[in-house]
């Protein structure tokens, strides 16, 4: 079907799926087939934020003061984050936006992606400020094996999703031949497609940020790095609600709330989306391997990480609907609830509107003087 | 006009049982009671505190954003209305 920008056609979409079905015509919010999506944009907007809010001056200093196995960890987290959002700062409006048709969840992908760009800006912000020339640590995203293995496994749902689309809007359903290559595109095809797609962002969203995370705040503990942890922070309330909007959009599909076609499609592709969440549970253990290849941090190590990994793993696999695989009963590292609570994240929206305000001030010029008056 | 605090028995299974007062959400009752559960967010939208509810009804201080099941609750923003039964996925 060809897309249109405005679909002239009058269209009710409050019978419409979620995908597949009417392009959207008008952005409007008076009725909704799933009201969550527009609580979820109410939610993500009030979460607004900017990265100069955040004073990361000091962490220049602290940076020095880091061993070079942990200037390892730090970089190596900043370049995989950095590629996760730029991935996610994109692909779900390229992908997605061409078959969505209900107005609240159109808006939804567009306010969850515009999101993702605020978080590949802060780690521009920090870089800036820890290096003068930020270049090299860039260039090494496409250079890195560790980070292009990943890369490849997170674009390629996408990138087939995408590619399918393409053929079934603009030749519709049928056998094509493109470069030679052969490609059966009907639209049970094209909804697999999009299921598996769903699920690899789901897992991105669920587990592959927490590894880089969890370091980022053990850093924190240890009063390291407290501007960048402010950003990561904030970052993570984010990637949070981001995930909400994924495990609603599978289980909507499982449950039958939606399109009965994707339940159908849901059980038959079971195996395969436990599959996917799986590989990246391994991929995230492997990556936490490579940090810590020359040495560990205080307070974390490689089998402590994975068990992190394994018992968040378990939280978001029965979220949707998948087994606990892993045994893995108390959380293994508490101290992550800290910087994960959103009590914990400073708002101040009447504050953030000035732009000299800086929300998430830190002190840095405290001396032990400054609390001689003091008395309990 | 404001409705008076309440206790409301809570049967957790497999755990034991705690009181629940009307004044906090369930899950500051139960962790007063030392007793561990999931939580990230404590506002409702990441759902890390995610409980079946078996017999009982609550109220929620805030809508709910995180996907929840029929027969689950939120603690993190929900009041005990009755006594309850839950079990926390562990």
């Amino acid at each position: 079907m060809k897309y249109t920008t405005f679909n002239q056609q009058s269209v009710n979409t409050l019978a419409e799926p979620m995908f597949f079905g009417m392009p959207v015509n008008v952005a409007r919010y008076d009725q909704q087939r799933h009201s969550i999506f527009e609580k979820l944009i109410e939610k993500q907007i009030s979460f607004f934020w900017r990265p100069e809010e955040v004073d990361v001056t000091r962490d220049r200093v602290d940076f020095q003061k880091l061993t070079d196995p942990e200037k390892h960890i730090f970089i190596s987290n900043l370049k995989y984050q950095t590629l996760l959002d730029s991935v996610q700062g994109r692909s779900p409006n390229i992908a997605f936006l061409p078959i969505i048709s209900l107005p609240e969840l159109e808006t939804w992908v567009e306010t969850w992606s515009f999101f993702e760009t605020i978080h590949s800006r802060s780690y521009t912000h920090i870089l800036r400020n820890l290096f003068s020339d930020p270049s090299d640590i860039f260039d090494d995203i496409v250079a890195n094996e560790e980070i292009k293995r990943r890369a490849s496994d997170i674009s390629r749902y996408y990138d087939d999703l995408i590619f399918a689309t393409q053929l079934w809007q603009t030749q519709g359903e049928g056998t094509h031949t493109v470069n030679g290559e052969t490609h059966v595109i009907s639209q049970r095809e094209l909804k697999k497609k999009l299921y598996l797609c769903m699920n690899s962002v789901n897992a991105l969203e669920a587990i592959r940020f927490y590894v880089s995370f969890a370091c980022t705040f053990a850093f924190a503990e240890r009063k390291l790095m407290e501007g960048n942890s402010k950003i990561i922070r904030l970052i993570a309330r984010d990637e949070n609600l981001h995930l909400t909007s994924t495990q609603h959009i599978l289980n909507l599909w499982a449950k039958g709330k939606d399109d009965p076609e994707m339940a159908e499609i849901a059980e038959e592709c079971k195996e395969e989306a436990r599959e996917i969440f799986m590989c990246a549970v391994e991929q995230e253990k492997e990556w936490a391997d490579y940090l810590f290849k020359d040495g560990s941090m205080i307070g974390l190590n490689k089998q402590i990480l994975c068990e992190y990994v394994e018992y968040i793993a378990n939280q978001r696999m029965s979220a949707i609907g998948l087994d606990t695989p892993f045994d893995v009963k108390s959380n293994p590292l508490p101290w992550m609830n800290n910087y994960l609570n959103s009590d914990n994240v400073q708002v101040a929206p009447q504050e953030a509107e000035i732009s000299s305000y800086l929300v998430g001030q830190i002190d840095s010029s405290v001396s032990e003087d400054d609390f001689a008056d003091f008395e309990l | 006009m404001s409705v008076p605090d309440e206790t409301f028995h809570i049967d957790i299974v497999d755990v034991g049982s705690v009181t629940a007062s009307t004044d906090k959400t369930l899950l500051e009752s139960i962790e007063r009671q030392n007793i561990d559960v999931h939580y990230h967010c404590r506002e409702g939208f990441c759902g890390a505190c995610r409980t079946k509810l078996l017999c009982g009804s609550v109220t929620y201080t805030t809508d709910p954003l995180a996907f929840i099941d029929d027969d689950e609750i939120l603690p993190c923003c929900c009041i005990p209305r009755s006594p309850l039964k839950i079990d926390i996925p562990r």
